[in-house]
């Protein structure tokens, strides 16, 4: 996977490859095991993408349908926490709010207070 | 020569074919991260409960073979054995041997266990890891995938089908695990497309990793193709054991009860839970916590077209599938993705006898040119067709908005609800409030002086007299306006008055649902 990276105002770009580990559960797996790793999550706090970790890539907010922005949560410069509201995007009725996928600085907002967006249009950097 | 000797020429044998494509290839499949095809199976069985079939089949040197391939069981290992004491079928599909390609008698051994499968009425699950083709048996091979196509396709809606992919799945080899019920993947190690990155690479110059293209999460979230996803192979044999529990056996069994687990809520905790104002967002699974049997809900297509929320789950240990409007992801509505997941998960409960448990929350359909373009109609439309075309019990409990077509096509009263009720926070409508007052008091809001205090005036009065579920039960649209805390109580009355449901439609050889 390749990542963009800046370092002192300079960009650099990455490649990270994931090592793979040579992995003895395989001979050794048990049934016991099994029945441990299905136990359900009970709460759902979060219910945006919950796989993106922590990475210092830049990523752009985009927003998921049309809408009109009519609050904004955050300032630029703020460490944001995941699952925190960035907005509300007020769209069919709805005030949806649209959450950090991970633990983040705001570095920039691309819309103001009663902008009207598409879906696809980019809200925030972070 | 006496029968020790043939016993023991007998155990040389079976322990050579224990070991596939020999030491060296194990090792290397561990070494990715992999369970061997025998491995796999002693995880996902009951204890010393495998019997394989077809041991020994071993096909023909072909010119193009080269003599030193070891090709014991022509890679597939394939038969029964059970899983939480039910029997099942299996083939699994052996990396070591041939690199897993699919030749005319590795399709043989899989043929005959789909065979047993549909003659006994047991699941078949397949474990997929196989390189494709089996090039040099040229279009034999080809006509090998065609008969498990056929196969497949034959057993859809008689037993349940699975497809594990645990490591390459590409080409006419992905048509398999399409066909059938449920497909899951492991991450970072399985992968399906069509065509592989480099074909794409030299034919359109898009350049994407093999992952990117067809990892676990492509096809978990963004294509849909797969409705599970585990973190590991022994985590993705473990969800299909647990899947399986909510299972019959086939379309003419019913599902196994299991005992009564309440949740452990506090008492008022459902009256809080979904937002009165119709306008906030929540996520609908904290509903769904609260009602299923041990807050323990199984979900379908977890990430994909996350506004619409599709699981298995049980009362009083009776298997449900659950429907349910998610107002946390944009806003609930459905779009064509939603459409798609929706219907076909409405089509696998009705195949196999699980009665429908319908959770509304719906602000209408995805506005916009994308999905007019893409055509939402004729996807929208496979609500409505899945929806009146299952004859399983089908219970609908509004929550909160249901207007309009939206609202018609969440399993209402007219598409065939068996029991419809409402909590007191329902607005049942023939759409919004702010969009009928423009409607029906066009006229006088644009005569108005100040337009905008009329309309808000007129939009109140609105919402007052017709966003409430009386004007719907007045009508006998909906049987019931019930106090949210006796919702898991109904849901189980109703699955227990339904439990003789009969109910049949006019013979036809099959309908012709909207593709």
């Amino acid at each position: 996977m390749k990542y963009k990276v800046t370092i002192n105002g300079k960009i650099f770009e990455v490649e990270v490859e994931k090592a793979v580990e040579s992995k003895d559960w395989a001979r050794s797996a048990s049934k016991q095991v099994m029945q441990a790793s299905i136990n359900p999550v009970k709460k759902y706090k979060d219910a945006s993408s919950s796989s993106s970790e922590a990475t210092s890539a830049e990523e752009t907010i985009m927003s998921p349908m049309p809408g009109t922005i009519t609050s904004i949560k955050v300032t630029e410069g703020q460490k944001v926490e995941k699952g925190q509201v960035l907005c509300i995007l007020e769209a069919m009725k709805m005030e949806n709010e649209i959450m950090a996928p991970r633990d983040a600085v705001i570095s920039k907002i691309m819309v103001t207070i009663g902008t009207s967006v598409k879906a696809g249009d980019r809200l925030f950097l972070l | 020569m006496d029968i020790y000797d043939k016993l023991r020429e007998l155990t040389a044998l079976q322990e050579a074919t224990k070991l596939g494509g020999g030491i060296q290839r194990i090792t290397r499949q561990h070494e990715n991260g992999k369970m061997t095809a025998r491995e796999r199976i002693d995880v996902l069985l009951d204890e010393d409960s495998f019997v394989e079939t077809d041991t020994f089949i071993k096909g023909e040197m072909t010119d193009f073979t080269k003599a030193d391939v070891v090709n014991l069981g022509e890679g597939v290992v394939t038969g029964y054995g059970t899983i939480h004491g039910r029997l099942v079928y299996l083939f699994s599909q052996d990396f070591t041997v041939f690199g897993g390609a699919l030749g005319e008698l590795h399709s043989r051994k899989i043929c005959k266990i789909m065979d047993l499968a549909l003659k006994n009425g047991a699941p078949v699950i397949g474990l997929n890891d196989s390189g494709g083709a089996r090039i040099q048996e040229g279009v034999s091979a080809l006509s090998a995938y065609g008969d498990i196509f056929y196969r497949n396709t034959l057993a859809s809606g008689v037993i349940p089908q699975i497809s594990v992919i645990m490591g390459p799945c590409a080409g006419g080899a992905v048509y398999s695990p399409a066909i059938t019920d449920f497909i899951f993947m492991v991450d970072k190690t399985s992968q399906m497309f069509i065509t592989g990155p480099q074909v794409i690479k030299s034919v359109t110059g898009e350049e994407v990793t093999t992952e990117e293209l067809g990892g676990a999460m492509a096809h978990n979230q963004t294509s849909g193709v797969a409705q599970f996803l585990g973190e590991s192979e022994t985590e993705t044999l473990a969800m299909v054991r647990h899947l399986l529990t909510f299972l019959p056996q086939n379309n003419l069994d019913k599902p196994p009860v299991f005992e009564d687990a309440p949740p452990e809520i506090e008492e008022n905790e459902l009256l809080h839970v979904v937002p009165i104002e119709p306008n906030k967002q929540y996520d609908v699974r904290n509903v769904l916590n609260l009602l299923v049997d041990d807050g323990d809900f199984f979900e379908v297509h977890q990430h994909f077209a996350r506004n619409i929320v599709t699981c298995f789950a049980r009362f009083e240990g009776m298997s449900v599938g659950i429907i349910a409007n998610q107002p946390a992801y944009l806003a609930g509505c459905l779009d064509i993705n939603a459409s798609d997941k929706l219907s076909r998960f409405v089509r696998f409960c009705d195949c196999f006898n699980i009665p429908l448990v319908t959770f509304v929350d719906v602000p209408g359909f995805m506005p916009g040119v994308d999905q007019e373009h893409n055509g939402i109609i004729r996807h929208g439309a496979k609500i409505l067709y899945a929806y009146s075309e299952a004859t399983v019990p089908k219970i609908t409990i509004i929550l909160r908005k249901a207007y309009g077509g939206a609202y018609v096509a969440m399993c209402s009263r007219s598409l065939g609800a068996d029991v419809a009720v409402a909590w007191p926070t329902a607005e049942i409508a023939v759409m919004g409030p702010d969009g009928a007052a423009n409607i029906i008091f066009r006229d006088e809001i644009m005569k108005s002086e100040d337009p905008k205090s009329t309309m808000k005036q007129r939009t109140e009065e609105y919402r007052e007299k017709f966003a409430n579920p009386y004007i719907a039960s007045a009508k006998g649209l909906i049987d019931n306006v019930i106090d949210p805390r006796d919702t898991r109580k109904t849901i189980i009355q109703s699955l227990k008055m339904l439990s003789s449901k009969r109910e049949s439609h006019p013979q036809n050889k099959h309908g012709n649902i909207p593709f």
